[in-house]
């Protein structure tokens, strides 16, 4: 037993219990001697007893409690699992927004260094997007919030613990009046037991829901087209039409992993039909970018161009033929009802393959009236089932409702788990003020944010990969989140947070979810347990899809009430969630902010896209500064213009212009759009005043040249013109005429192929390399020179001469590996070299940094390490790095290996296992992480590897053919299948 | 006809090389006069600011050493600018000290000796500046310093015989030690005679200890005359491998508007074309403030203002060939470069700087004005240094910034340590020189006498042949045609 002394007596007595009763029993005497001094009166022997007793209670708990002495030793017997030098990998969950997506996670050494997506997983498929491989960084960000802290005094988590309880005896009498949550969109089972056991201890309690990125339009289109909230779920194996309106469907965000895969399986033209895409939307996005036909609308002007759609189909679909009139409502230009029209016949003709998406920002009406398109085709691409959710309605309009009770004073105790409200929230409701009025309140964080500022209690959260907890995927499968690490920092759980309003801030996050679990499903408890833990989620959980029947009657009348145009003048704004920091919560990531943007490679910053024509007329160049006013105040925002954009409005993305100082990686960076946004139009709203500023700023663009100069980089073709293209193609591969004898390459050949065809740009490859690489981030300053350091980057090109809606192509690049590369002979060291199996090896210690092999790399992939990046990184963010890769000094050249340490990996272990390597062995942490499975690595040596196949491919050429270089990465041509009848 | 002739030539005579009625005495006085007596207000100002200069190079190299090359304006596209566009620069007007001593020298054009002591530490100076940079541009100068030499090392590793670089290091060392042995020799008869005529006591032994023991006996001049003749010969091949090798550090690789045959020829022309106009423009203005006017004559600066001219043409028929290479083999790369990124691309000003400077500015020196005007001279030299840094900034940062795939490229622009280092470099040297100035005959005195001799005398120097007869235009044109 440990001695009294450890008991913390100076200041207040730590009160440690049990259960409630004890906790809510008269507390124990104490003095400034602590719990061991007499009491001053009624010593009796009873009390002293008593006494004695708690004492020992106390000093037990107290040793409980206190972490142990950390000491170092090797072990004396190796736990099984665990081989120095050989990573292990664990099945866990990202949860963002409600939204699981399996991951599966590489630990070395117990400590998480590679997040990918779990292959087993349906809405993973073995892809991770960037925000849930950036997990990592934010795991072992050491500006995250480290401690309890009241009223930013530190506590500890027993603190507040005791005040919870004391608020929970008050709130017990009180039946739960005032006490509310904010918690963020959540699916997670054991949280949702939690909530219900909540409201059943304080019946009058409240649960509000927040995200500024909420899905509730698609709940409400569907309460409109059904009668009750449902979620649409999409299949695109099917799709031989897709329509896209403002769907982001080919981004790597929340729930589009499997989707992607989908869209991309149907996009090779030697594999069976090709399907189509059309896009209506108002700024170019991912998905716009892959489109086949793109309709560029005014953000408020896309419900109406799907009406109208709407209307046109009445004709051909019977069941539809009450939307007749919609055409005449909803009047389109010439030429938007030109390509109205023959999209209206390619969906007809598609049927089942028909499919109909709208993106969450639009209003429910446009909802509905997919659902109504979709169901009258007879769809195979969607289905309806029970959202995932636990509140369909989570958004400003739930937030408004919290705000408005909050300054009536009618919220006496706030627990917020959701997301930082106070920068989210749209300006009108001014939660931060209503935030700082609550006598009581808690926020759970991972940060020390601008709702921390504000909030009484603030409690470290942990981790993903420090959690144990539970969220359901997109279709409702029930995934797991486990942790690889033990808590870096004093945090905690949401459940563990919400359990302390039950009494049970003792039991923690794997109790209460193996409790819950095991009461859910008992019967063969421990080996399911065992199996979903090894999985990851379980089998077969996922929410059946429900027939339901569209009430057209309901979605007329809606159609109906939309107006016929936009009435208020001016420009219009429009918000898009951003596809690097999303609301903002991943903005302290450094890899992701220094990400170039998908569409506009921009960096570090977000900034307000004009179409040409629209900056043209206000007189803005590319990098001025402009004020953009609503009805809040203005918001100055860098003008960057944007090809493909519509005309008279203005796009900026949400996440940046954070005002929080424990975040300084992110403080200050960018704009904060909360101005522009309203509760009542939180994505769009016309009356938008642009007025330049008259300063300019810097912008840290990626790329800042966007035609290929009639070059053949990035080839791209129609379906039509396939064959001539590929006729051209073949003078663009191959071996060169050289006088050189062939090196021959007896073992393997390593080798890739880019699917042009397959890739949307989605970047999710990039932050793969990133992280497998430990590739340093180098800051906006260094981005503007042009010294990123991503050995894999995704040039984006236009195509065309309509600048107002050109085509767009993508190519990601990284380092061919020429069989002739010009970077070898230049260098004076050797210190870039080719191996026997043909890869391009470059050799960090050796390099002294002359920088001529990149000034003769014609295609410009090798990077330099032009001051030391990595010197200033953060003992924690060390615990990110690779330990397979090299982190290298100042004065170095670096560039893609083809990720070597992977292939000496696999290697290793099929020799081990006393065979050689198979096609699949080696899999590149670009082709990995890629959701279109756009990149394929192998032998080339053996043909019937996928890499080989694919290089013999019509589609194949290599970049710079004519430069003798022969690259071993050789790419496919992109093929486009625009509607004939559009050409 | 032959009568007719003989008149033709005597009207042509060229003036003295020599002005003036001279003996070895007044040249002694005359041209060692500089050193002798206190040091001027005007050097000193001059040497105050070159040494400003020079602290701030110090500062710049402390900078780049301790940081990186991130303090320079460097990227990817453009992985080299300053610091190679500074070396080439540098390397290209030391180019004329070796001329002028070598080359000049086994030509028997006798007006090289009264500028080629001040050619050759021109040169040697120029070098070390360009010797700076190879090592100093490079990411790890700690080890670049060495292992791009041919050592056996425990690593076994040897440098990569087939890098330009690598050449460049053979190159460049070679060059300057044998201009360092060529300029040295020379100055033993010189230094001797300075400790001879020294009045102070450290002087004596400082001169002394350089003089080698030069006494003047017949012997030493045998055997002296026949050292500078060998070292001419070693140094005369150099003339044209120096730049030969520096012009393959682009011309090897496969970047456009790099990628260039004609580059080692119009190279070599165009070391020689800035390194006269350094001459000139150092000469200028030293031979009146040194009073040299009758050793340096109007008929030395014309000479030179007609090697510029040849040179300079030459380099334009390089400029032409490049562009008309480009057109003519059509490749979409190549045409690029020198049909869009120089003219029309956002360097464009540093084309139109190098064309105006290095082609429209040397034609002044068509006409006997431009070659005997002094500020037409100078100015026009100036601009002519101007012009052949551009040259170098056009090769290397046009082309690299925008190259084969359009989404590589970048702007550069140069940071403070950048420009520094350009700045600071120049003022180093224009240190350098003006300590050579004050502490070592700046012509070569004993060659001088012996001109002079052999003007006035007729007797037999360095020349193979007896040049008992005066020089005529014929022979100068020679020289330079």
């Amino acid at each position: 037993m440990p001695s009294l002394k450890s008991l913390p007596i100076a200041g207040q007595p730590p009160r440690a219990w049990r259960s409630l009763d004890e906790m809510l029993a008269p507390p124990v005497p104490s003095r400034e001697l602590g719990p061991e001094a007499p009491p001053d009166d009624a010593t009796s022997r009873r009390s002293v007893l008593q006494l004695l007793g708690a004492s020992a209670a106390l000093a037990t708990l107290g040793g409980c409690l206190k972490p142990p002495d950390e000491k170092i030793l090797p072990y004396t017997r190796q736990p099984p699992e665990v081989t120095p030098g050989n990573p292990l990998h664990y099945a866990s969950a990202s949860v963002i927004d409600g939204r699981a997506t399996g991951l599966l996670i590489t630990a070395s050494e117990g400590r998480p260094t590679k997040i990918e997506g779990n292959p087993e997983h349906p809405s993973s498929r073995g892809a991770a997007g960037p925000l849930e491989q950036a997990e990592l960084l934010r795991l072992y960000d050491p500006q995250r919030l480290k401690v309890v802290q009241y009223r930013t005094q530190p506590r500890s988590w027993r603190d507040f613990l005791q005040a919870a309880v004391t608020r929970a005896r008050a709130l017990r009498e009180a039946k739960g009046e005032g006490l509310r949550f904010l918690v963020g969109p959540g699916s997670s089972p054991l949280v949702g037991s939690l909530r219900q056991r909540l409201l059943e201890s304080y019946p009058q309690a409240k649960f509000f829901s927040w995200s500024a990125i909420p899905l509730q339009q698609i709940h409400d289109g569907a309460q409109l087209a059904f009668g009750g909230a449902y979620e649409t779920r999409l299949d695109l194996s099917q799709a031989k039409v897709v329509l896209s309106l403002d769907s982001d469907l080919l981004a790597a965000l929340p729930g589009t992993l499997s989707l992607m895969r989908q869209w991309a399986d149907k996009r090779d033209p030697a594999k069976g039909p090709m399907s189509r895409l059309y896009a209506v939307e108002t700024n170019l996005t991912v998905t716009g970018m892959n489109a086949d036909h793109r309709i560029r609308q005014k953000p408020t002007d896309v419900a109406r161009f799907g009406l109208s759609l709407l209307g046109r189909l009445a004709a051909g679909v019977p069941a539809l033929s009450r939307y007749a009139q919609l055409v005449q409502r909803f009047p389109l230009s010439a030429e938007d009802s030109r390509v109205a029209d023959a999209l209206a016949k390619d969906l007809m003709v598609a049927g089942r393959g028909a499919l109909v998406s709208v993106g969450p920002r639009q209003p429910p009406v446009l909802h509905a009236a997919a659902h109504a398109i979709n169901s009258a085709l007879g769809s195979a691409c969607t289905a309806q089932a029970k959202p995932v959710l636990h509140d369909s309605d989570a958004g400003p309009r739930a937030l408004r409702r919290l705000a408005e009770e909050m300054r009536k004073g009618g919220v006496d105790t706030l627990v917020v788990t959701a997301w930082n409200p106070v920068y989210g929230a749209p300006f009108d409701l001014n939660f931060g003020k209503a935030l700082s009025q609550v006598p009581n309140s808690v926020y759970h964080s991972l940060y020390l944010d601008e709702t921390a500022e504000r909030a009484g209690w603030v409690i470290p959260a942990l981790h993903p990969l420090e959690s144990w907890g539970d969220a359901r995927a997109h279709d409702g499968t029930v995934s797991f989140v486990q942790p690889l690490i033990s808590p870096l920092y004093a945090g905690v759980t949401e459940a563990e947070v919400l359990a302390a309003f039950l009494g049970e801030g003792d039991r923690t996050a794997y109790t209460q979810l193996r409790e819950l679990w095991q009461t859910r499903a008992p019967e063969g408890f421990e080996l399911n347990w065992e199996k979903w833990l090894a999985d990851g989620f379980i089998e077969g959980s996922g929410t059946p899809p429900e027939r339901l029947q569209v009430r057209h009657d309901q979605i007329f009348a809606a159609a109906m009430q939309l107006p016929q145009r936009e009435t208020t003048p001016g420009y219009e704004i429009n918000i898009v969630p951003d596809y690097k920091v999303w609301d903002g919560r991943f903005a302290n990531v450094s890899w992701l902010q220094e990400l170039p943007d998908p569409v506009t490679k921009l960096t570090w910053e977000n900034a307000a896209l004009l179409a040409p024509k629209t900056a043209e007329k206000l007189g803005l160049a590319q990098g001025d500064r402009v004020e953009l006013g609503l009805s809040g105040p203005p918001a100055h925002a860098p003008v960057v213009i944007a090809p493909g954009h519509a005309e008279d409005c203005v796009t900026v993305a949400m996440g940046y212009g954070r005002h929080s100082e424990a975040e300084a990686l992110c403080n200050g960076v960018g704009f904060d759009t909360a101005a522009l946004r309203h509760t009542d139009a939180p994505w769009f709203a016309a009356g938008l005043t642009v007025t330049p500023a008259g300063s300019r700023a810097r912008l840290a663009q990626t790329q800042e040249h966007h035609s290929m100069e009639g070059r053949l980089i990035a080839a791209s073709t129609s379906l039509a013109k396939l064959k001539e293209t590929s006729e051209g193609l073949a003078e663009h591969r191959g071996v060169p005429l050289t006088f050189h004898k062939p090196v021959e390459y007896p073992g393997h050949k390593w080798g890739m192929a880019i699917d042009l065809s397959r890739c949307t740009g989605c970047s999710a490859c990039m932050v793969a390399c990133q992280s497998e690489n430990n590739i340093p981030v180098v800051g906006k300053e260094q981005v503007a020179k042009s010294r990123e350091m991503h050995w894999l980057r995704i040039d984006r090109y236009f195509l065309g001469e309509d600048t107002a809606n050109p085509g767009v192509v993508l190519q990601p690049l990284m380092c061919v590996h020429c069989e002739s590369a010009p970077c070898e002979y230049v260098c004076p060291v050797n210190a870039t070299v080719h191996s026997d199996e043909g890869l391009n090896e470059m050799i960090y210690n050796r390099c002294v940094g002359t920088r001529y092999c990149s000034n003769n790399c014609p295609y410009k992939v090798r990077r330099f390490n032009f001051f030391s990046y990595t010197s200033d990184y953060a003992d924690t963010e060390k615990m990110a790095f690779n330990p397979d890769v090299t982190v290298r000094s100042r004065g170095v050249m670096e560039k893609c290996t083809y990720c070597v340490q992977r292939i000496e990996r696999a290697r290793i272990s099929t020799r081990v296992q006393g065979r050689g390597m198979r096609d699949g062995d080696v899999v590149t942490a670009c082709q990995q992480a890629c959701p279109t499975q756009a990149i394929v690595f192998g032998d080339l040596n053996d043909g019937a590897a996928k890499v080989s196949k694919l290089h013999a491919e019509e589609r194949r050429y290599d970049l710079l053919f004519e430069l003798g270089t022969r690259p071993r990465t050789a790419y496919l041509a992109r093929v486009t299948n625009p509607n004939p009848e559009l050409a | 006809m032959a009568e007719t002739a003989i008149e033709g030539r005597t009207e042509l005579r060229p003036p003295a090389l020599v002005q003036g009625e001279q003996d070895d005495g007044t040249l002694n006085k005359t041209l060692n006069a500089f050193i002798w007596e206190p040091p001027r207000r005007g050097w000193l100002a001059l040497l105050g600011l070159g040494l400003a200069g020079t602290g701030l190079l110090s500062a710049a190299v402390a900078v780049t050493l301790a940081k990186g090359i991130g303090t320079w304006g460097n990227n990817i596209p453009v992985g080299w600018a300053f610091g190679i566009i500074n070396f080439v620069w540098w390397i290209g007007i030391g180019h004329a000290g070796t001329l002028i001593s070598a080359i000049l020298l086994l030509f028997q054009q006798k007006w090289r000796t009264s500028i080629n002591r001040f050619a050759e530490a021109m040169t040697l100076f120029a070098v070390m500046q360009a010797g700076l940079f190879p090592v100093l541009h490079t990411g790890r100068p700690w080890f670049a310093i060495y292992w791009l030499f041919p050592y056996p090392s425990t690593l076994k590793i040897w440098p990569q015989f087939k890098s330009p670089l690598m050449w460049d290091v053979f190159a460049v060392s070679t060059y300057f030690t044998t201009s360092l042995l060529f300029w040295y020799l020379g100055l033993i008869p010189d230094l001797a005679s300075l400790r001879d005529s020294s009045t102070s006591r450290r002087a004596r032994i400082a001169y002394g200890i350089f003089a080698l023991g030069w006494r003047g006996s017949a012997r030493h001049w045998h055997h002296y005359k026949i050292a500078y003749l060998l070292l001419a010969g070693l140094a005369t091949p150099l003339v044209l491998s120096v730049h030969t090798i520096v012009s393959w550090d682009f011309a090897l690789s496969i970047l456009p508007g790099w990628h260039t045959t004609i580059f080692p020829p119009y190279f070599v022309a165009g070391a020689v074309f800035s390194g006269f106009a350094m001459v000139l423009t150092l000469i200028v203005p030293a031979r009146r403030f040194m009073h040299l006017k009758h050793v340096v004559t109007p008929r030395h600066l014309e000479a030179m203002c007609k090697v510029m001219l040849l040179t300079g043409l030459i380099v334009a028929y390089g400029y032409a060939m490049e562009h008309f290479a480009a057109w003519y083999s059509g490749n979409e790369f190549e045409k690029h470069v020198f049909f869009f990124t120089r003219p029309r691309g956002p360097y464009a000003w540093a084309y139109f700087t190098q064309m105006f400077c290095n082609v429209v500015v040397p034609q002044i020196y068509w006409t006997r004005w431009g070659r005997t005007n002094i500020w037409a001279i100078w100015i026009g030299s100036l601009l002519i240094n101007v012009g052949m840094w551009f040259e170098r900034f056009n090769i290397i940062v046009t082309s690299l910034h925008q190259d084969f795939i359009p989404s590589n490229w970048a702007m550069y622009y140069p940071t403070w340590v950048d420009l520094s280092l350009l700045a600071g470099t120049i003022c180093f040297f224009g240190t350098l020189f003006l300590l050579f100035l004050k502490f070592l005959p700046a012509v070569a005195v004993s060659e001088i006498k012996e001109l002079n001799h052999e003007i006035h005398q007729g007797h037999a120097g360095i020349s193979l042949h007896s040049p008992d007869r005066p020089l005529h235009a014929g022979e100068l044109e020679g020289a330079v045609r």
